[in-house]
């Protein structure tokens, strides 16, 4: 007749739901029934996880195979933290609420740069040793995946290894083989690593050993082990509408931040942006057939009782069965009641008109990415907008009754200078004249512009991975002259507090030295980087200083094309040549066109699929 | 349109999901399950959907009571197995009955009988709950939308019983004002203990709603 200690708990903290599981549709198993216990991690709060689409995607098909269990667990928020310390609960999965540290293996995946820190709290919190190398084969094996996987190295040894790229058939490969190593009887760890080495796409950070100059670059990057190819490829699904797309879908109890059936279009894009990461590792652009996704959305809509589905990809304008698509979608949404949100769409007449007809799009906001002030510099990140394009969808909306526009821009690019930054400032002032120069009758009466800028944070695998990243100082003075520079009361600026851009610019192109500065400053109490009530700028700065890294090396200093990069032995497909030649371009002012228009030769037409092919 | 009341159970699984959220959930569940909500009028049209005293967050129950309107006519039965398909593990549809009238008025609801378990340090037995019964005024800090006041809860408690333990827990069944005119919870009972009986300590508590009675009628 007792209470159970996860009710004693859960009935302290707040949001209790995000750590209940037994929400529609999650997969409930008898852990005495399969062979593998996988624990999906995410390293973040249960919204945001659950917001992924990549976590519903491999969720499911892991879960279709009998001999696995695949469950969820999540970066516990600090209230719960606290109570699970104070009364001895270890990191939990939520589908059985047993703890993690004995599953089979865990599966991180890698969003972003600042939940570096939650990824090794997740496994303090689970009582598993942190670094690799201390995990004898009673713990889980620890693999990551995701956007930073093309450069983990600041997470390298604390991972088992990576998985680069698509995950749907890596995923059970890498699970096949775990399988056989455990029926063998798990003798000894390294056995396993050699088995999945072998396999396309699989890097495994124990078998290279990086070497180091005087100045701090690297010097080498070299296999140890004869399993380990001397480049790692990233996968891909080559026939991307035949590829698994779950037909069920978890609905959360409480509100979570995509709360929605998402319908992921098509991945890759063919647009280029050089500063834009996901633009280059997800090439070449493939696409789903409409009649595949019609199909989808019927099924994910059934199965959750959602109200509202949504588009996903990275430029939806560029989805070439756009208009079969949304004419059967609206089909769908008309009959069942349904809102559709249509993000990333170009403004033109045939979105505007689509969004007319849409229910959910209230006619308040819309937004544009410009990224930069002015043309010179959209032509350096090759941004494919121009003011003209900007100005004439601006006068369609506000005719149209629109009365908010939100301006996203990036300050901090390379080349950038004072004209550009005060650009930022002409531009939303042009937008704001369009709405004045239409006649009163025809206009909305009243009018929001809002520019919101981030700092420019550059990564690898772009045409900027050698551009140094503006200091601090330089990006607080520019936040300060686009102020001045703002003249109405109607344009809004908004603008980040550029610390958490630091440490995300040092992350990204940090080599392995940077992993005993994670794990010390997590030592130290940082945790939830990405938040700002608990982002902790000194307690990270002191953990560099302790351990003798200087950031700087990594953020704000400019690298030669010769120079080895901490990614050196990973292919993405693009290649290094091709990024110089984009770099060039960058520097000389030159756009290149998009992948339809004319294939830029970047590499990654070596995958023999999608847009290169068309 | 027709109005059905619905008698329905939530359990441990489900237990920590907010008014809110169970709302949002029906919704979903009415969708899957193809049932046509009545919608309400006005700008931001809802569904139709009402629910008797909306439990705590935490606590089970084998007798929540909701009204909801749907376009079209359902056979009681059909209605329940829909709905017992649709809904999340956890939730179940006990019975449902259609109305006309006012036969069946949820705001009538004016009591509900609780099993409520108490982790505890010290002592406790049936003669402290019988002195307890007797002291002419209950006194708890409540809170109320103008603040936290003092209450005498003592008229609101209409059936106090032990009705087991052993050394660390206690279980009582309680029959306890709920609706408009008082709202009384099972926490400030367990307040109320820890006040008037010398020696015992609750630590912990679970409760379970066991039914929504307007005066001593069960209405499903
Ligand atoms: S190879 Fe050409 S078409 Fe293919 S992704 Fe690269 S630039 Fe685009």
């Amino acid at each position: 007749m007792t209470i159970a200690l996860k009710d004693k708990i859960l009935s302290k903290v707040t949001k209790p739901t995000r750590y209940t599981g037994g929400e529609l549709n999650a997969v409930i198993k008898d852990p005495a029934s399969v062979d593998v216990r996988f624990g999906f991690c995410f390293a973040d709060t249960y919204e945001i996880a659950m917001s992924h689409l990549g976590l519903k995607i491999l969720y499911h098909t892991l879960n279709d195979r009998p001999d696995t269990y695949c469950e969820r667990v999540f970066a516990p928020w600090t209230d719960m933290e606290e109570q699970m310390k104070e009364r001895g609960m270890k990191l939990f999965a939520l589908e059985s609420g047993d703890e993690v540290t004995r599953f089979d293996i865990l599966g991180f995946t890698m969003q972003y740069e600042l939940s570096y820190s939650n990824i090794v709290n997740m496994l303090m919190l689970a009582d598993i040793p942190v670094r690799a190398r201390d995990r004898d084969e009673s713990y889980p094996i620890v693999c990551g995946g995701g956007p930073c996987a093309y450069n983990a190295e600041p997470v390298a040894d604390i991972f088992d290894f990576f998985m680069l790229g698509e995950g749907e058939e890596l995923i059970h490969e890498v699970t096949d083989e775990y399988i056989k190593w455990k029926k063998s009887g798990k003798k000894n760890k390294k056995d396993y690593l050699e088995a999945i080495a072998k396999i396309e796409g699989v890097y495994v950070p124990s078998f290279y050993d990086v070497e180091y100059n005087a100045d701090g670059t690297i010097k080498s990057i070299t296999p140890n082990n004869p399993n380990s190819p001397a480049k790692i490829r990233k996968r891909i699904m080559k026939d991307f509408d035949k590829t698994y797309a779950p037909e069920t879908i978890i609905v959360p109890f409480g509100e979570v931040v995509h709360d929605r059936v998402m319908l992921e279009l098509m991945r890759g894009c063919l647009r280029g942006c050089r500063f834009c990461q996901a633009g280059y590792i997800y090439r070449p652009l493939r696409e789903r057939k409409s009649d595949t996704l019609l199909s989808l959305a019927d099924k994910l809509l059934s199965c959750s009782g959602y109200d509202e589905i949504s588009l996903s990809s990275l430029s939806t304008s560029d989805f070439s069965g756009l208009r079969d698509l949304t004419d059967g979608l609206l089909d769908i949404t008309e009959k069942k009641k349904i809102g559709l949100s249509l993000p990333s769409l170009r403004i033109d007449n045939f979105s505007l008109e689509l969004m007319e007809k849409v229910q959910k799009v209230r006619k308040s906001g819309i937004t544009f990415a410009p990224e930069a002030g002015t043309q010179r510099l959209r032509d350096v990140i090759n941004k494919n907008i121009t003011e003209e394009n900007i100005v004439r969808s601006t006068a369609l909306l506000f005719s149209g009754g629109w009365t908010n526009v939100k301006l996203y821009f990036m300050i901090g690019l390379p080349t950038e200078t004072a004209e550009d930054v005060e650009g930022i400032a002409d531009l939303a002032h042009k937008v704001l004249d369009t709405y004045y120069a239409i006649p009163k009758e025809e206009r909305a009466k009243q009018v929001n512009i809002t520019v919101s800028t981030s700092s420019f944070v550059p990564k690898p695998f772009t045409a900027f991975q050698w551009e140094p990243m503006n200091t601090r100082d330089m990006l607080i003075e520019k936040q300060n002259m686009l102020k001045g520079a703002i003249r109405s009361k109607k344009i809004k600026y908004n603008w980040h507090d550029n610390k958490t851009s630091y440490l995300e610019g040092v992350f990204a192109r940090g080599d392995r030295r940077l992993c005993e500065v994670i794990i010390r400053a997590v030592e130290k109490g940082c945790k939830f980087d990405g938040w700002d009530e608990h982002f902790k700028f000194d307690t990270w700065l002191e953990a560099f200083d302790e351990l003798g890294v200087d950031p700087d090396f990594y953020c704000t200093r400019a690298r030669d094309y010769d120079e080895i990069l901490p990614w050196e032995h990973i292919d993405v497909g693009v290649t290094k040549k091709f990024l110089i030649r984009e770099s060039e371009k960058a520097r000389a002012g030159e756009t290149t066109p998009n992948c339809r228009e004319k294939c830029a030769g970047c590499g990654a037409n070596s995958f023999g699929t999608g847009v290169c092919y068309e | 349109m027709s109005n059905y009341i619905l008698k329905y159970s939530r359990d441990d699984r489900v237990k920590y999901i907010s008014h809110l959220d169970f709302v949002r959930m029906f919704h979903r569940a009415a969708r899957r399950a193809e049932l046509p909500f009545v919608f309400s009028q006005g700008f931001n049209p809802h569904p139709v959907m009402t629910v008797a005293q909306p439990l705590s967050v935490g606590v089970t129950s084998d007798g929540e009571y909701m009204k909801v309107g749907f376009d079209g006519e359902f056979s009681p039965q059909d209605l329940t197995d829909r709905l017992n398909a649709a809904l999340p593990p956890g939730f179940k549809i006990l019975s449902a009955r259609k109305v006309e009238g006012k036969e069946i008025d949820l705001t009538k609801i004016d009591r509900a009988e609780y099993w409520v378990k108490v982790e505890y340090e010290g002592s406790i037995d049936a003669q402290d709950i019988a002195d307890f019964l007797n002291e002419p005024r209950l006194i708890v800090m409540k809170k109320s939308k103008s603040g936290v006041k003092e209450s005498d809860i003592r008229p609101y408690i209409y059936k106090l019983d032990l009705t087991g333990s052993d050394e660390k827990t206690a279980a009582f069944s309680m029959t306890l004002a709920v609706g408009s005119v008082y709202n009384l919870k099972p926490e400030s009972v367990i307040d109320a203990m820890e006040k008037y009986i010398d020696g015992f300590k609750p630590e912990f508590f679970a409760v379970h709603r066991k039914s929504l009675l307007c005066g001593d009628v069960d209405y499903l």
